[in-house]
């Protein structure tokens, strides 16, 4: 009899499994369920298939498992090729358990493709921009959060195994998954000298025991055995190189700042996106999801860097204070210093060595999972990390049983360790603090994809005008240029003029037969006030602020068509053909 | 000519003996290996030992060239390993030959191997290495990845050109009257800079050979060439630096040896053969930046959180203590933690254990060097640049580093003043001795080491009469402080010391071939300008007939450096019964090493892999007290160290104890408990 039922119970889990993995992945993709790693990468063929000619995919590179990383391009040809237009580059997922950022990509693309053509505002974006998106960066941590028993933290960096506790051996002794239900949760033993008692509001928690009082509960850490038999506990897991700190751009190594690899680059994947980006110049916006706290946070990452040129903080702050709106409750925050230093950044790297407008989105509040009939919880005092409870933990509890019917949370349960007898084992799962319940993802997604839209409709438009074509004397003209620039981001970006990252952009004047005598900036177009350039004044190194114009003042020889040119790795090329006579 | 080449590099008495020596043993270099050469040589020797050497291709330069790494010995990976990178720089032939020169001497001559493997880099950078063989000459660090030196909208547009035919870059001199420089006195082949404050008035200026080729008013400001293998390392990397490439890491040379090295834990010991000498000069600190692991603020903001007084420094551990009931249980709160989580940084200076075996390593080196004969003073080498590879190799792969440039100008004779006070006389002194020199001595004295200017022999003087200073430490003081870039200035009428040492050598020795005669040439824009000058590597690269017998002398010494690996073993192991079946057991290991495991840098940054002692068996006895596995604790040379188990046994069984390292050596002691 039992063994008949536990073989109908296996035929029944076997069947929904199949049932899971059936689930088609259709355009437009649903956003009511967490992609795993294989379901996105079928989503990211599906919307190319369903959009050939918008749309192409890429293999960035490899994880070190062998996991392919997926690009998808959305370029409309009709308009140019990428690479002449602006980039908004957009990724998630680079620290593995922080699945919704891939969630918000894969809705950003699907929202671009199936509103084009409808929508006006995404038309217009669409044709004048190209998407590069790389929804799930470390996709072996996304692989195995899905696959294996986590918290809702771990999982976090590559595939790269690291000595943690320093025995010569790598990744012995991680957590485990004793009573199997899919998440490391916490393990606590009855103690009645231990600090922490039962808390008389909600008996799932605890609070700390005052002076006097008697202790009912020791808590010992996450769930897990002593693998390696060292006399220690969960002290060397899978891994723990940082994705986020592996990039070159003032990396530092780990014994300076812990979650570095060994240097720069060690991951695999971190290295092809470089090389994928660095071939890619015209990537002018970064977005990279994380989660959470609900936060839009810009550089620079530590604070020895300085701050950035004022140009650039014009732009951060109309962009940062307005997705503040779009994203009620995140703030927008300078990474060092409103949270803390970090080196060898991706943001880092794309703002200095990509030259592009970079920021992080750390997706999600939990105070947002409220039972109070608010929207989000007030802030409070407290330390979350003692192990005591809190008002919000308590407010969160009420969330998790009213609201999704107790899926976040798992109930304390006795278990016999092998170490430490009886035991019980309980907590908050893995699909639950960083991210959403399925129910609130959709909101989640569009909000974020929106903050991406904005940005997109602020990249450089640039448009040129020949204002004056004046004939001094003989064949001797005066033409006069002025570049103006309708989005919010300058052509290109202070901080790149700055470190001498590239060229600035060129504005040329040519023609058959004609010189250009003398050439330079218009500084002041009533008084002929004139920034000459003294050698080669055909050519003029320039950037057009955003918002914004910049003149210039050719004074040309000859006869017949000059052609004027502005080529800019972020903004395109824009000519024009002026007769002389 | 030989002989005269020689007597340049050490005393009369050994040149006899070092000819005879060298004769018919090896070949003698005549040129240069060129880079198609050295990996020719390279595969040669594979060829001809195929038991003994590998070859790593280790990358393809952004120029198409292979860059090979020799592997010889035939205990791989198993033993502790000696990685020798030369000329990452690619302006040190010398480098390249002296790696070559070792490799073939490993190879005929075990002994000098000491059962260590060996990883040899020959060329480093082997785009920047060719261009000492191409035509026109002239020294450029960078690969061959194009680099817009001057952000304009060309790349690579506006190289040297050789305009007076000679297939050498030299320079340009054109009178004008915005000139800064003029004749030295007594040598008008060299130049130095006018002092306005003394009313000279400039006359010429100066600018490396070549035209305007892009028509922007600069000369030779954008050549073909790009990043600086040796500038691309991730210690100390400068952002945006003009040949250090756009990031640490970003010449796939600097990168595929970073992963080669990481890759191989048992390299316990690295050689960088170069433009540095940490034989003759060890490394300096000095450097800001470094933090007192002692003394450390706590930023305001970080302090409010952990609810400390803030006007006061706190300790290494007393800070780590703070910081543990504030994380999650399981996670591990170390030094490397709290170094980022304070935004301490990088080590920026050699520590302060570790300068202790560099400077007596010195000491041994240049006790060698006299022991051999060699008398001739010369001047002192470079110190490591930022992002270089020797510095890499110290601070983040944690083993010890040396460094070796083989050669350098010879200081022309010092008219010395009789009785002139040394560092090495200072050393020995006693405080009356000190005393008794008077304030001339030690005034010139201090003004020579380039002692900053509050230090005057008054306030020397009191100092080692009142007892705060001894003379020892004093002249380890000299020793340590920094040389300031005026230190070797001399007089400035006479110009630069090097240059004229420079001059004076290649007049003496290579007929002048190293300095071109100004010669007047018609320049398409600046007129009427002479060209000449020092042709470039000779001030780093002497004549190849001189290679053989600097090697001769300098590369024995590699095997003594290699010999002071460290060498862990179990020496004594002391079974106690305590009763009830309880047994003590007491193991000793020691360190029969020259150099400490790790150095000090290796044991801050954890990149060595550890040294790990591990008990076998398990069924028959329990433990008490310790563990299976027992990571060491840093052990200095000729060191011991015990380590204590509790263990209970019921019947006779055998234990055995394995200490296992990848760098440090391996050992295994068995005992017999219970019964």
């Amino acid at each position: 009899m039992e063994r008949k039922k536990s073989f109908i119970t296996a035929v029944i889990m076997a069947l929904a499994v199949t049932l899971i993995q059936a689930q088609e992945i259709k355009v437009p993709l649903r956003f009511d369920f967490y992609y795993d790693y294989e379901q996105v990468v079928e989503a990211i063929k599906a919307l190319n298939k369903a959009y050939p000619q918008l749309t192409t995919i890429d293999q960035v590179g490899k994880s070190e498992e062998g996991r392919v990383i997926w690009a998808i391009t959305i370029n409309n040809p009709k308009t140019g090729k990428p690479l002449e237009k602006p980039g908004v580059y957009v990724d998630g997922n680079i620290h593995g358990n922080e699945i919704q950022a891939t969630e918000v990509c894969l809705y950003l693309v699907n929202r671009l493709l199936t509103e084009y053509g409808k929508n006006k505002d995404i038309t217009d974006i669409v044709d004048r921009n190209a998407f590069y998106v790389i929804p799930t960066v470390n996709v072996d941590g996304r692989a195995h959060f899905f696959a294996d028993a986590n918290t809702p933290s771990s999982n976090r960096g590559l595939r790269i195994p690291v000595d943690d506790d320093h025995d010569g051996l790598f990744d012995e002794d991680g957590p485990d998954d004793l009573d199997g239900d899919g998440t490391i949760a916490t393990m606590r033993i009855r103690d009645t000298l231990g600090r922490l008692r039962t808390d008389p509001e909600d008996k799932r928690l605890m609070i700390a025991v005052k002076p006097g009082e008697k202790g009912e509960w020791t808590r010992l850490g996450q769930e897990g055995i002593d693998n390696d038999g060292d006399g220690e506990v969960n002290e060397d897991g899978e891994g723990a190189i940082d994705g986020n700190r592996d990039w070159a751009f003032d990396w530092q190594p780990p014994y300076v700042q812990r979650g570095a690899g060994k240097y720069p680059f060690e991951g695999s994947g971190t290295k092809a996106i470089a090389e994928w980006m660095l071939a890619r110049p015209n990537i002018i916006m970064v977005f990279a999801f994380h989660n959470n706290g609900g936060m839009y946070l810009r550089g620079p990452s530590f604070k020895e860097a300085g701050e950035l040129p004022q140009g650039d903080l014009t732009v951060y702050n109309y962009l940062g204070n307005t997705i503040e709106k779009i994203v009620p409750g995140y703030d927008y925050l300078i990474s060092w210093k409103d949270l803390y230093s970090t080196y060898g950044d991706f943001t880092d790297f794309t703002d200095n060595m990509i030259g592009a407008y970079s920021l992080v989105g750390e997706l999600f509040q939990p105070e947002t999972e409220t039972f109070d009939g608010t929207f989000k919880m007030k802030e409070e005092e407290g330390s979350m990390y003692r192990g005591e409870a809190s008002e919000s933990e308590r407010q969160r509890l009420k969330f998790n049983d009213n609201v999704t019917q107790g899926d976040l949370f798992k109930e304390w349960t006795p278990y016999k360790h092998p170490l430490y007898g009886d035991i019980e084992i309980g907590g908050w799962v893995k699909m639950s603090s960083r991210l959403p319940h399925a129910f609130m993802l959709q909101d989640l997604v569009h909000r974020n994809a929106s903050a991406v839209i904005f940005a997109a409709q602020n990249t450089p438009k640039i448009s040129m005008e020949v204002f004056e074509v004046k004939k001094i004397e003989g064949n001797l003209w005066s033409v006069r240029v002025r570049l103006v620039n309708e989005g919010a981001m300058p052509s290109v970006l202070y901080q790149t003029i700055k470190n001498k990252l590239y060229p600035q952009d060129v504005l040329s004047v040519s023609g058959k037969g004609v010189t250009v005598v003398s050439g330079g900036r218009l500084i002041d177009q009533w008084f002929d006030k004139v920034d000459y350039k003294e050698y080669k004044p055909e050519v003029q190194l320039c950037q057009v602020p955003g918002f914004g114009k910049v003149e210039y003042q050719f004074l040309v020889n000859g006869k017949g068509n000059i052609d004027i040119k502005f080529e800019s790795k972020k903004a395109g090329t824009v000519t024009k053909t002026v007769a002389l006579n | 000519m030989r002989m005269k080449l020689l007597s340049a590099i050490r005393g009369p008495m050994l040149l006899v003996a070092a000819i005879l020596a060298t004769s018919g043993t090896l070949s003698a270099i005549d040129r240069y290996s060129d880079p198609a050469a050295v990996n020719r040589i390279v595969g040669q020797l594979q060829q001809s030992y195929p038991a003994l050497v590998k070859v790593h291709k280790l990358d393809v330069t952004p120029g198409g060239r292979e860059m090979l790494m020799l592997e010889i010995g035939s205990s791989g990976t198993a033993v502790p390993a000696v990685l020798v990178a030369a000329n990452m720089s690619g302006t040190a032939p010398l480098a390249t030959e002296a790696a070559l020169s070792l490799a073939t001497r490993l190879i005929k001559d075990e002994s000098l191997r000491k059962g260590h493997t060996w990883y040899i880099l020959p060329m480093g950078n082997p785009d920047a290495y060719a261009r000492y063989f191409a035509k026109p000459l002239y020294s450029d660090t960078g690969n061959g990845t194009p680099f817009n030196d001057d952000t304009d909208e060309l790349t690579d547009e506006d190289g040297f050109n050789d305009l007076d035919g000679n297939g050498i870059i030299t320079q340009m001199r054109v009178k004008t009257p915005d000139g800064i420089w003029i004749p030295v006195d007594g040598e008008p082949r060299l130049m130095r800079k006018a002092d306005a404050a003394k009313g000279e008035t400039g006359i010429y200026k100066l600018y490396t050979e070549g035209i305007d080729d892009d028509g922007d008013g600069k000369y030779n400001e954008d050549p073909p060439g790009g990043t600086n293998v040796d500038a691309n390392f991730p210690h100390l990397f400068k952002n945006f630096g003009r040949r250090s490439g756009l990031y640490a890491g970003s010449a796939t040379e600097s990168w595929n040896v970073m992963k080669f090295a990481f890759s191989h834990p048992e390299i316990a010991m690295v050689l960088s053969f170069g433009q540095t000498n940490y034989l003759l000069a060890p490394p300096q600190g000095g450097r800001r930046g470094s933090f007192d692991a002692d003394n450390i603020r706590i930023p305001r903001e970080i302090g409010s959180q952990l609810g400390v007084d803030m006007s006061r420094t706190y300790s290494m551990q007393e800070i780590i203590e703070l910081v543990r009931p504030m994380v999650p249980a399981g996670m591990t709160v170390d030094e490397s933690l709290i170094a980022g989580f304070l935004g301490l940084g990088a080590v920026v200076n050699p520590m302060r254990e570790d300068l202790e075996f560099y400077n007596a390593i010195s000491s041994d080196f240049k006790d060698y060097l006299k022991e051999k004969g060699v008398t001739a003073e010369r001047f002192d080498p470079e110190q490591p640049t930022e992002g270089s590879f020797e510095m890499w190799a110290y601070y983040q792969l944690g083993v010890p580093v040396f460094s070796m440039d083989f050669w350098g100008i010879p200081k022309p004779k010092e008219e010395k003043k009789e009785g002139a006070l040394t560092v090495d006389a200072l050393e020995k002194m006693s405080k009356s001795d000190f005393m008794a020199l008077g304030e001339e001595k030690i005034d010139a004295f201090l003004k020579a080491s380039g002692a900053p200017a509050q230090y005057n022999a008054k306030t020397v003087m009191a100092m080692v009469s009142g007892g705060q200073v001894t003379p020892g430490q004093l002249a380890a003081m000299v020793k340590q402080m920094p040389k300031q870039p005026g230190n070797e200035k001399g007089d400035e009428k006479k110009g630069d010391p090097r240059e004229i040492a420079l001059l004076a050598f290649t007049d003496k020795y290579t007929e002048g071939k190293d300095f071109v005669a100004w010669k007047e040439y018609k320049h398409p824009t600046l007129g009427d300008v002479e060209i000449g000058g020092f042709v470039p590597f000779g001030a780093s690269t002497p004549p190849a007939a001189m290679v053989d017998s600097l090697l001769d002398l300098q590369l024995p010494f590699v095997a003594d450096l290699a010999g002071r690996l460290p060498d862990l073993k179990l020496t004594d192991v002391k079974v106690t019964e305590k009763g009830g079946g309880v047994y003590q057991v007491d193991l000793w290991v020691t360190n029969k090493g020259y150099l400490p495991f790790p150095t000090a840098m290796g044991k801050r940054n954890q990149a060595p892999f550890p040294a790990v002692l591990v008990l076998g068996g398990g069924d028959d006895y329990k433990l008490l007290s310790g563990n299976k596995r027992t990571t060491l604790n840093t052990l200095g040379g000729f060191q011991s160290e015990k380590y204590t188990w509790l263990l209970v046994a019921k019947k006779k069984s055998s234990l055995t104890i394995n200490l296992e390292s990848k760098q440090a050596g391996k050992d295994s002691k068995q005992i017999t408990i219970g019964g």
